[in-house]
């Protein structure tokens, strides 16, 4: 009899674990099967020269979403990556025409990591609620940029400049090499480093974090420089692709990075997520938008089936927590 | 008879919690009801307040059998209850707390009547001579308003008995006194027929007419409480048994180790306003800080760690922490597991690696910020089998263990670092004996290694079972420490339950 229940509990046990496993991959699953029906349905979708134009077009979003990932897990995020990417590629534009190409993307970058940094210390020194801290932050840094900028764009990077956003080595476009640089240290940041772990604890429970010894207000602001360093790094390869800083560009940064990370089963509450949920969130988003593109429906429809795909994404993923919880 | 409960009978799915208690209380009484925690008071004063659906026995009130089985039906019967934590809108002003759910009606449906609301709330307040600024958002008060507060709502719903759960645990003497004095006004102007729950043995002796003892879910006595000392009643609580559960077997063994040198040292450490703890604990030793909720130990704690301002010094190995923080604390070797492990302890999202590791990562598991995997590896698995911790899979999310388990955990984590001194507030709360028994062994092997401890407890049992030596704090003031072999459990409550210090 005993020997009955412990093989049942065995098999209970193996079923359940496979479950927890599925649970991990289903992401993967569904955008390995998605991948499957649009090439098989979708004309010109299973082209290398697709693909590559898929990866070209999301890098910016993905890196952009790699760093909006450490944010959601310190259960926050960051609504002014687009005004900081924005300024970034602006200044950098300025830089490079006037100065040097070095000193142009040296200025972006480093903007990025300020406008970041203040981020973090309104909302660890002051209080600040991360919404309201960000939101502030994006208005403001947009304001000053039309000020500086009267609005107008910002011409005559050179042509050379465009291998950061346009070109490519081998089949795979340069955005896509930096994306995936950005996404190996975020993940070797979260897995190897002191900094990566406390963020999971401060994410979860701050109260808790502070009481086990750790600086939360370090690590916050931390969290929100490198943010703030990613977006000044997407700004560059947007420069890159348009050669014109253009500040009233990347406004649809912050949702599009969040909604990206959401996708890819990271609960906003904080304190879990992983890189790979960031990537895949990224790059799912993209290929659906690309295979609505490819089979010709209106752009105007992608926004709704974004909507729609979040919806379902989220709603599956929150669903099993609740079920998991009643258990 | 105001009040009659007969035969009441409650279990949950971990058995029965009520054994048949037979209840009453008279019209403008006083009934003070008192017993340890998990005595069965508060199921008793949750089915009279119709929380259950499931209770047996029968309840009367003024002649009338009544069902209380959802809370309506009990206010519908005149039964209001006011929680320890109060049910009020922080934001909404004390006037409109006092109406919250029947606000008057306006001349216009849907708009409130501001002014109809605001004087009468104010004149159902003047009937029970309580004074309290109507306009005032519950917010920007004191407890003790907040408590007038739910008072007066509670009696302008035509409540005949009112049922009140340790009101004066956060009250000031002469908040208190007020207080009492508005209860006794309720007895004898309107006849209500109150219930109050209290831990402080001295004050029911002074305000109630009547007690009712109870202990595991049982009614030991009910008289007159004019006839009872505080000691009498510290005694009725405990039981006649006064042995001390050996929770800890290997409490004895370690004992046997004389005790290092002198390792957690408190100089005159006074937290704004209260007077200065001076406190040395020794390598090994566990020294019980016992009191009631309120009586400032998890203050003095929190204090001890640098989490809460303080002055004074504390020195840890001989060395003074200054500017103290947690993580000061920690780079010094004096960690906490703080109470409640879900709002302050754990990050219940992230796994049982990120929590256990989170003290001991700043310094030795990692190197120039670089977590050192293999030994960070070795100890986390070493924490999980060593505490057999349930499941042992180093990437479950904190939040899905059992209470036991979680709680485990936050011990798992404050050893990992290898500590000096230990703060542990309240470590076993809310968890199961087989649990608990494991816990104990754990500080007492935590202990033995070298480290030394100071546990805070509701349970006199726990610090009967592991302390060495025992600081009893009344009203944020510590007492002298006194020897566990001076103490069994009738002292120790006898000297937690009073007022102040000065009384015992």
């Amino acid at each position: 009899m005993a020997s009955v229940t412990v093989e049942r509990s065995g098999v209970l046990g193996t079923m359940r674990a496979a479950w927890a496993a599925m649970g991990n991959f289903a992401l993967l699953g569904i955008f390995v099967g998605l991948l499957v029906v649009f090439s098989l349905t979708v004309p010109h979708f299973a082209t290398l020269a697709n693909l590559s134009n898929v990866l070209q077009r999301n890098s910016i979003i993905g890196i952009v979403a790699c760093g909006m990932l450490l944010m959601i897990i310190l259960a926050g995020f960051d609504l002014s990556v687009g005004a900081v990417g924005a300024m970034s590629s602006v200044v950098a534009a300025a830089l490079i025409v006037h100065v040097s190409m070095v000193a142009g993307i040296a200025a972006g970058l480093v903007l990025g990591l300020i406008v970041g940094l203040f981020n973090g210390f309104c909302i660890a020194k002051i209080g600040i609620n991360a919404f309201v801290a960000t939101l502030a932050t994006q208005v403001l840094v947009t304001g000053f940029l039309f000020v500086a900028t009267a609005a107008q764009p910002v011409y005559g990077v050179p042509e050379a400049f465009t291998f950061v956003g346009l070109g490519k080595i081998g089949p795979l476009p340069v955005p896509t090499l930096i994306f995936a640089v950005v996404a190996v240290l975020i993940w070797a940041l979260l897995r190897f480093t002191t900094f990566g772990h406390y963020i999971y604890i401060v994410g979860g429970n701050r109260t808790a974090a502070r009481l086990a010894g750790i600086n939360v207000d370090r690590v916050t602001i931390a969290t929100y420089g490198i943010g703030g360093l990613l977006a000044g790094v997407a700004g560059i390869v947007l420069l890159g692709e348009t050669t014109i800083g253009q500040p009233a560009s990347a406004t649809d940064w912050p949702l599009s990075a969040i909604a990206a990370v959401v996708v890819g089963g990271v609960p906003l509450s904080g304190g879990v997520g992983r890189v790979g949920g960031a990537v895949l969130g990224t790059l799912l988003l993209g290929i659906i938008a690309n295979a609505l593109n490819l089979l010709g429906i209106s752009p105007f429809w992608q926004p709704a089936v974004t909507g729609a795909v979040i919806l379902v994404a989220v709603g599956l993923d929150s669903y099993q927590r609740r079920q998991r919880e009643r258990r | 008879m105001l009040l009659e409960m007969r035969d009441i009978r409650k279990s949950f799915t971990a058995g029965p919690v009520l054994h048949g208690v037979d209840f009453s209380v008279e019209a403008g009484e006083i009934h003070a009801l008192i017993g340890h925690n998990g005595a069965g008071k508060s199921t008793l004063m949750k089915t009279l307040a119709g929380n259950f659906a499931d209770y047996s026995g029968q309840i009367v009130i003024e002649g009338r059998d009544c069902v209380l089985h959802t809370p309506a039906e009990a206010l519908g019967q005149g039964v209001a209850i006011i929680y320890q934590d109060f049910a009020l809108v922080p934001d909404l002003s004390v006037a409109a707390n006092i109406a919250l759910g029947r606000e008057p009606k306006g001349a216009f449906p849907g708009l409130m009547p501001h002014r109809a609301l605001r004087t009468r709330s104010a004149r159902e307040a003047a009937l029970l001579g309580i004074d309290l600024p109507m306009d005032t958002p519950i917010r920007r008060l004191g407890v003790a308003a907040q408590q007038l507060t739910e008072i007066v709502r509670a009696c302008s719903q035509d409540v005949r008995i009112l049922v009140m759960d340790e009101p004066t645990a956060r009250l000031a003497p002469a908040e208190r006194a007020h207080l009492f004095a508005v209860m006794r006004r309720m007895g004898r102007e309107r006849g209500v027929g109150i219930i109050y729950i209290s831990h402080f043995l001295d004050e029911v002796r002074d305000i109630a007419d009547r007690v009712t003892v109870m202990r595991d879910g049982r009614v030991v006595e009910t008289n007159a409480a004019s006839r009872y000392t505080v000691d009498d009643l510290a005694q009725l609580l405990v039981g006649h048994t006064d042995i001390v559960l050996d929770q800890a077997p290997d409490r004895r063994v370690a004992k046997q180790k004389p005790l290092g040198p002198t390792m957690l040292e408190l100089d005159q450490l006074a937290v704004a306003g209260r007077p200065g703890v001076t406190l040395s604990v020794a390598a090994g030793e566990i020294v019980g800080l016992a009191g009631l909720v309120g009586s400032g130990r998890t203050r003095l704690a929190r204090a001890m760690v640098g989490d809460v301002v303080s002055e004074g010094v504390l020195r840890v190995d001989g060395r003074a922490v200054t500017r103290r923080s947690p993580q000061r604390s920690a780079a010094a070797g004096l960690v906490m597991v703080p109470e409640d492990r879900k709002i302050s302890g754990l990050a219940l999202a992230a796994s049982i690696e990120a929590n256990m590791e989170a003290t001991a990562l700043g310094t030795s598991l990692s190197r120039m910020g670089i977590v050192r995997r293999a030994r960070q590896r070795q100890v986390v698995d070493g924490l999980i089998r060593s505490f057999r911790i349930h499941p042992p899979v180093r990437e479950k999310p904190v939040g899905t263990l059992s209470g036991g388990n979680a709680q485990k955990v936050l011990l798992a984590r404050a050893v990992a670092a290898r500590p000096r001194a230990m703060i542990l507030d309240q470590p076993t709360a809310g968890v199961d004996i087989g649990a608990k028994a494991e816990l104990h062994k754990l500080i007492v092997l935590a202990a033995a290694e070298g480290a030394a401890v100071v546990l805070i407890s509701d349970d006199l049992d726990e610090i009967l079972g592991l302390a060495d030596r025992v600081v009893v704090m009344t009203e944020g003031v510590a007492g002298p420490p006194i020897a566990r072999a001076d103490l069994d459990r009738a002292k120790l409550l006898s000297a937690i339950s009073r007022v102040s210090q000065t009384a015992a």
